[in-house]
């Protein structure tokens, strides 16, 4: 191989480096603030035993419109059982998040993540993405976009691994 | 020699092409990355082309530059 070709070969895998989190993988151990906040860290491992649903959500992603309702709504009805949402938002202004908020609130928690370190750790590939991780830490759904399918299919997944003991 | 390093210079620049993530695209939907400053004046301009220049219906569905999905 010739040398340019070899270096433009090369460029390619040098820029790709991370492969997504898909179901059946660990969930990347990683830790944010809560959203307007810089202390302290909420671990994602810290909520292992409970079933997590990590949402990737901003004030410009349209279908977030429909995905932080329904996501509310099922945080509320499955709480108590061991179900909590991690809402991470991906607004570049903390007024823009604000703004949505009082529009649309939410009550499950909320991480920022300004630096992307989160959604580089899950490298996320769509607005919303959604992470359904199970009582052990293992991602079992992946959700990319949000339509009503995918909040009745979710109803179900939650359901089902609420059922599983650890 | 000369043509490795044009090589190596051309495949440096493509490097500051940087890519937009989608959990980026915060950056792309602030107004100032519109395509038109102002979303009823370019509306306006389109209509009077298009009726000038017996056009109408040539230009595309309008807006651009939004971010979202």
């Amino acid at each position: 191989m010739r040398l340019p070709t070899a270096i433009l070969a090369a460029s390619v895998f040098i820029s790709h480096p991370v492969l997504a989190v898909e179901a059946g993988q660990a969930a990347p151990s990683i830790a944010a603030p809560r959203l307007g906040e810089a202390q302290p860290l909420v671990a994602i491992a810290d909520l292992r035993g409970q079933v997590v649903y990590v949402d990737f959500w901003a004030s410009w992603c349209v279908p977030c419109r429909i995905s932080m309702p329904a996501l509310d709504a099922l945080y509320r009805k499955h709480r108590d059982r061991g179900f909590v949402v991690v809402g991470v938002n991906k607004d570049v202004e903390a007024a823009d998040a604000q703004r949505f908020l009082t529009r649309v609130p939410v009550s499950f928690p909320l991480l920022g993540d300004s630096a992307d370190r989160v959604a580089r750790a899950f490298e996320v590939k769509a607005m919303p993405s959604g992470y359904l991780i199970d009582r052990g830490g293992t991602v079992r759904q992946v959700h990319r976009g949000f339509t009503a399918q995918t909040a009745a299919s979710l109803e179900e997944e939650v359901e089902r691994l609420l059922k599983e003991s650890r | 020699m000369t043509r490795a390093l044009a090589a190596i210079s051309i495949v440096a620049l493509l490097g500051a092409c940087a890519p937009v993530a989608p959990y980026q695209r915060g950056y792309l939907a602030r107004p100032d990355m519109a395509l038109e400053a102002s979303a009823g004046t370019a509306k306006a301009l389109e209509k009077t082309y298009g009726s000038k220049e017996a056009a109408s219906g040539s230009a595309t569905v309008g807006g651009g530059g939004c971010g979202c999905n």
